[in-house]
């Protein structure tokens, strides 16, 4: 029996390989064109909801602004099918969770994004990694 | 006559029955029997679940006439949106795409401003062959007796390769996926798709209403497959295209996930034809 936080915890070590988000990705139903996939963003807050959903997962996650406004940013990830061969599951990252996520943002400038990473505050970083192996 | 074909003669009743404008085909087979079954261990093992490897690249060759698929890259993955070197007819344009003839180098000048591959796909169409065979979603291969069938996780579909000794039909309806039938060439199994509609399909550069399809499936190890995809179109090419060659890895432990595009899908095309996002309404219950 996979131990999914054991799974999760492997991408640490692949954390700078993440290529879900780069040309990974790229594969999947549309093109990344409406991210700005040269940069990144950096937001922390507490995730609202998540959708754990095809063609994507999204995570929905509050973030207060520079007023301390409180807005829900909709980060778009990999899908189920694609995760939970990687060691997610669907209550990897769950409502409450208190997590900083690394993304492309939208160039439209709407508080949205294409998921790269994210971390825990104990430091445990979630990534998009290739397959676990099966051996 | 090859192994299979041989195994296989006797299964098919051939009664190609040709409707009044001589386009539809269809083909009765007889109920398997114990032997039929008892043939297909003879195959290779195709059993299983196949990670699908990223990459490749979107390069490809022309073939050498004659020869069998190989090289490497595959098109699909960009998604349409390269054009080819237009003005090549009568050799390949460079960065990838076949030597076109000259009324279709003209189509390719047209299209390269004017593609939509990309828009179709954010809408959740699925592509066709062969872009359907290089998504970042495992495929399984069933093979029963005189088919092979490939489930395909992505967008949920399924192609059928018939390997009961039929022929490909000589007017067939343009499909996605096409019509494809199959034989063995000793542990190959090497398929011929026609019947390939003007849809999106990963291909950056224009094709006829001939455009033909042929992949050969080949174990290569234990649990890795390659399959050698060329493109040959008398009317567009001036001679075959090897889209290039792929490796799958078995994964024994994997099944096919469900994958409805249409659940959840965010993504849309504005006026220009580019993907966008949506951000509103966040689904109200969460699988």
């Amino acid at each position: 029996m996979l131990n999914i936080t054991a799974a999760v915890r492997r991408t640490i070590i692949m954390a700078g390989l993440v290529v879900v988000g780069g040309t990974g990705m790229a594969l999947a139903h549309h093109s990344y064109s409406a991210f700005e996939m040269a940069g990144t963003r950096v937001i922390s807050g507490t995730i609202k909801k998540m959708d754990w959903t095809n063609p994507h997962t999204w995570i929905w996650i509050d973030v207060a602004n520079d007023q301390g406004v409180v807005e829900t940013w909709g980060i778009e990830g990999m899908s189920p099918n694609y995760l939970e061969r990687r060691g997610w599951s669907r209550t990897t990252i769950k409502v409450g969770d208190k997590l900083s996520i690394t993304f492309h943002p939208l160039k439209n400038g709407d508080k949205g994004g294409s998921f790269q990473s994210a971390q825990r505050p104990n430091g445990e970083v979630l990534g998009m990694t290739p397959p676990i192996s099966d051996k | 006559m090859d192994r299979t074909n041989s195994i296989l003669c006797g299964f098919v009743t051939a009664s190609l029955v040709f409707g009044p404008t001589g386009s539809a085909q269809s083909v009765t087979r007889k109920a398997p029997t114990a032997a039929d079954w008892t043939s297909l261990a003879k195959l290779p093992d195709f059993t299983g679940v196949w990670e699908v490897g990223l990459g490749g690249g979107g390069g490809g060759r022309a073939a050498a006439p004659g020869a069998a698929p190989g090289g490497r890259g595959d098109a699909a993955a960009k998604g349409g949106g390269r054009a080819p070197a237009a003005g090549g007819a009568g050799r390949a344009g460079r960065g990838g795409g076949p030597s076109l003839t000259p009324a279709y180098a003209a189509k390719a000048q047209a299209r390269a401003s004017n593609s939509t591959d990309d828009a179709q796909a954010a809408n959740c169409l699925p592509p066709g062959l062969p872009a359907i065979m290089n998504q970042p979603y495992p495929m399984e291969f069933l093979l029963t007796p005189g088919q092979v069938t490939i489930v395909i996780e992505a967008y949920s579909q399924v192609r059928h390769i018939y390997t009961d000794g039929r022929l490909l039909p000589a007017d067939p309806d343009p499909l996605f996926y096409g019509t494809s039938v199959g034989h063995w060439e000793d542990d190959t199994l090497v398929a011929e798709t026609v019947g390939l509609a003007q849809v999106p399909r990963g291909l950056a550069f224009p094709y006829s209403e001939k455009l033909k399809v042929a992949e050969r499936f080949r174990l290569t190890g234990p649990d890795t497959m390659t399959i050698e995809t060329t493109l040959i179109d008398p009317d567009a090419f001036t001679a075959p295209y090897s889209m290039g060659s792929r490796t799958l890895a078995r994964h024994r432990s994997w099944t096919i996930a469900e994958y409805i595009c249409e659940e959840n899908n965010r993504n849309f095309i504005d006026d220009k034809g580019s993907a966008g996002v949506k951000l509103s309404n966040p689904l109200s219950s969460a699988k």
